[in-house]
C-alpha cells in the first residue's frame, strides 16, 4: 500500500489551534490529523499506561483510540473540545481492556507493575518522591487507580467516572477517597 | 465474486501508466487503507494485491479503480484517460464483456 | 497541645475503613472533603477546615500528594515525546480516506460503461490546499451545499477560515474566493453559484494558541 508517512517538516498546522485541526481533520485532512496526533499522543499514552497498569497494551489502546477517532471526527461539534475527547476516547478504550481481562485473571491481584517500578529493597532513601508514587500508584487496586487515573490525569468530574465506568456515584467516591487515603498514607512512610 | 486472472492482475501497472494518475488507491470491498500517497509511493510501485478491483457478475465484470491524482489536469481528463486506458487493456486481452468501468478520483493533489 | 505542630506531628488523623474514625480525626472532615476545599483553592475560606491542625497536617499530604502527580505526569509525558517516530507512523497507517470521502460527484464521459467520479473528500482537500497556498489563514471545515449527485446542479460552498490578525478580512476573503473558483473550474465539473466565506475565529499568534493547548 502507498501507506508511507510524510517526511516531518515545519508547517503552519503544527502550530494551528485544536479546532481547526479538528475541523480539517473531520473534512479527511490526514495532515491536520497527524498533528493531533503528536500533539496529544504522548499524553493519551501516559494515560493508558496509567489505566493499565502496564505499558504492554499501550501501543494497542492509543492507536484504535486514534483510529476511532479518525472515523467518528464528524460528530465532534465543538473541535476546540478535541483534547478532553481524544482522552474520553482513550479512557474508554483502557476500560474495555480492562474489561476484557477480567474473566481470565483476578486483576487486582496479578497486575502488573508500572514499568517505573523497582523492587522494594533498592528504594528506600534515594527513590524521588515520583518514583515512589509511581509504585504506589501500580500498587493500587485497580478499581481504585481507574478511579483515580480519570480524575487526576484526565480530570473527569465524579459525575463522569460513574458514567465511564458503570459506577454508582458513591462507590466512585468511595474508591477515589480510599485511593487518596492510601496514597496519604503510604506518602507518610517515604519521609 | 471476485476473480483475479493474470490480464487482470496488469491493471495495476495500466492505471499507473497514465499520465496525470499521481495515486492508485485499493478499490476493492477491503477497507481502502490510504495515505499521504506521493509520487515516491507510486514509482515505488509493487504491492501485494492488486489495487483495481474487479467484480465478476453474471453479464461481465465490473472494474473500480481509484485514482489520486496531480495538479496538472483537471480530475475529468485523467479519470477518462484511465477509464479508456482500462477499456483498451481489457480489450486487447480478451476478457469477458465489461459491463462497467469505475475511476474514482480520491484526491488531487495541487502541490504535486 | 504545644508539641501538636504540624510539621513534625506524624499524620495518623484518618481512618482507611470507618468514615467516622475519619472524621474524628479531621475535625468532622473526610479526606474527600478536603480534597475537594483545595479544588476550590481554599474558596470560600472555611475555618473549620482552615483553624484545624488536623486538617492542615492533611492538607499539605494532600498538596504534597499533588505535586508528585504533576511531575509523574511531566515526567511521563517527556519520556514519551522522546520515543522515536514509528507509533505515529503506525497510527497513520491504518487509517483510511474512504472514512471521509463523502459523496461521489460525477464527471462526463461518452461511454456508456464509464462512470467516473470525483469523491467529495477530494474536492474539500483541493479547497483546503487552495487556502494553504495564501498565507494568514488556515481553511477549516468546507461544505458542498446542494445535490452534487446530479452533473450541473448547482451548489454553493461554504467555508469556514481562521485568519491570522491584522489582515484585512474583506479583501482575503475575496482572494480566497477567486482562488477557489480557479481551482473548482479547473479541476471539477461542479457548477458553484456562492462560495460563502465565514471568518470563524480570529486567532491570536498561532504560537500562543499552541502552547495554551499543552496546559
Amino acid at each position: 500500500m502507498p501507506g508511507k508517512v510524510r517526511e516531518q517538516v515545519a508547517s503552519p498546522l503544527d502550530a494551528a489551534a485544536d479546532h481547526v485541526l479538528a475541523d480539517r481533520a473531520a473534512d479527511g485532512d490526514l495532515r491536520a490529523f497527524e498533528v493531533l496526533v503528536r500533539r496529544y499522543g504522548p499524553l493519551m499514552r501516559v494515560y493508558a499506561t496509567r489505566v493499565l497498569g502496564s505499558t504492554d497494551e499501550t501501543d494497542d489502546v492509543v492507536q484504535e483510540s486514534f483510529i476511532t477517532a479518525w472515523q467518528q471526527l464528524g460528530t465532534l461539534d465543538d473541535g476546540k473540545a478535541v483534547k478532553s475527547w481524544l482522552m474520553r476516547i482513550v479512557g474508554r478504550k483502557s476500560i474495555d481492556r480492562l474489561r476484557a481481562r477480567r474473566p481470565h485473571v483476578n486483576i487486582d491481584d496479578t497486575d502488573a507493575p508500572a514499568p517505573e517500578s523497582h523492587a522494594p529493597h533498592v528504594l528506600a532513601e534515594v527513590e524521588s518522591e515520583t518514583e515512589a508514587l509511581a509504585r504506589v500508584l501500580a500498587a493500587l487496586p485497580v478499581d481504585q487507580r481507574r478511579c483515580w487515573t480519570l480524575r487526576e490525569l484526565a480530570e473527569y468530574s465524579y459525575g463522569d467516572i460513574a458514567v465511564e465506568l458503570n459506577l454508582p456515584l458513591s462507590t466512585v467516591r468511595g474508591l477515589l477517597a480510599r485511593a487518596r487515603k492510601t496514597l496519604l498514607r503510604q506518602m507518610e512512610d517515604w519521609r | 465474486m471476485t476473480a483475479d486472472v493474470s490480464s487482470f492482475d496488469q491493471l495495476d501497472g495500466v492505471v499507473r501508466g497514465v499520465p496525470g494518475v499521481a495515486a492508485l488507491y485499493p478499490a476493492g470491498s477491503m477497507v481502502a487503507t490510504v495515505l499521504a500517497a506521493t509520487l515516491d509511493a507510486v514509482a515505488q510501485g509493487a504491492t501485494a494485491a492488486p489495487l483495481v478491483h474487479i467484480e465478476q457478475r453474471a453479464d461481465g465484470i465490473r472494474v473500480t479503480a481509484r485514482i489520486g491524482i496531480g495538479a496538472a489536469e483537471s480530475s475529468s481528463d485523467v479519470s477518462g484517460r484511465v477509464h479508456d486506458a482500462i477499456a483498451a487493456h481489457l480489450e486487447q486481452s480478451g476478457s469477458p464483456p465489461v459491463v462497467q468501468i469505475v475511476v474514482i478520483v480520491a484526491s488531487v493533489w495541487l502541490n504535486v | 497541645m504545644t508539641d501538636l505542630t504540624p510539621a513534625n506531628r506524624h499524620f495518623f488523623a484518618f481512618d482507611l475503613d470507618s468514615t467516622e474514625g475519619e472524621q474524628a480525626g479531621l475535625n468532622g472532615y473526610t479526606i474527600e472533603q478536603l480534597s475537594d476545599y483545595l479544588d476550590r483553592d481554599r474558596m470560600p475560606a472555611d475555618p473549620g477546615i482552615d483553624d484545624s491542625p488536623d486538617c492542615e497536617i492533611a492538607l499539605r499530604g494532600l498538596e504534597r500528594l499533588r505535586r508528585a502527580q504533576r511531575s509523574l505526569l511531566a515526567q511521563d509525558l517527556e519520556r514519551e515525546s522522546r520515543r522515536d517516530d514509528s507509533w505515529v507512523s503506525s497510527i497513520l497507517n491504518n487509517i483510511t480516506l474512504e472514512a471521509h470521502a463523502g459523496r461521489e460527484i460525477p464527471l462526463a464521459h461518452p461511454s456508456p460503461i464509464a462512470r467516473l467520479v470525483v469523491t467529495e473528500g477530494a474536492v474539500r482537500g483541493m479547497l483546503r490546499e487552495t487556502g494553504d497556498r495564501m498565507q494568514n489563514v488556515f481553511v477549516g471545515r468546507c461544505v458542498l451545499v446542494g445535490d452534487v449527485s446530479v452533473p450541473g446542479a448547482p451548489i454553493s460552498i461554504r467555508v469556514d477560515v481562521t485568519v491570522f490578525p491584522g489582515e484585512n478580512i474583506p479583501r482575503l476573503a475575496d482572494q480566497l474566493r477567486d482562488a477557489m473558483y480557479a481551482t473548482l473550474s479547473k479541476y471539477t465539473e461542479l457548477v458553484v453559484v456562492a462560495i460563502d466565506i465565514t471568518v470563524r475565529d480570529l486567532h491570536s499568534l498561532p504560537d500562543a494558541s499552541a502552547d495554551e493547548q499543552e496546559k
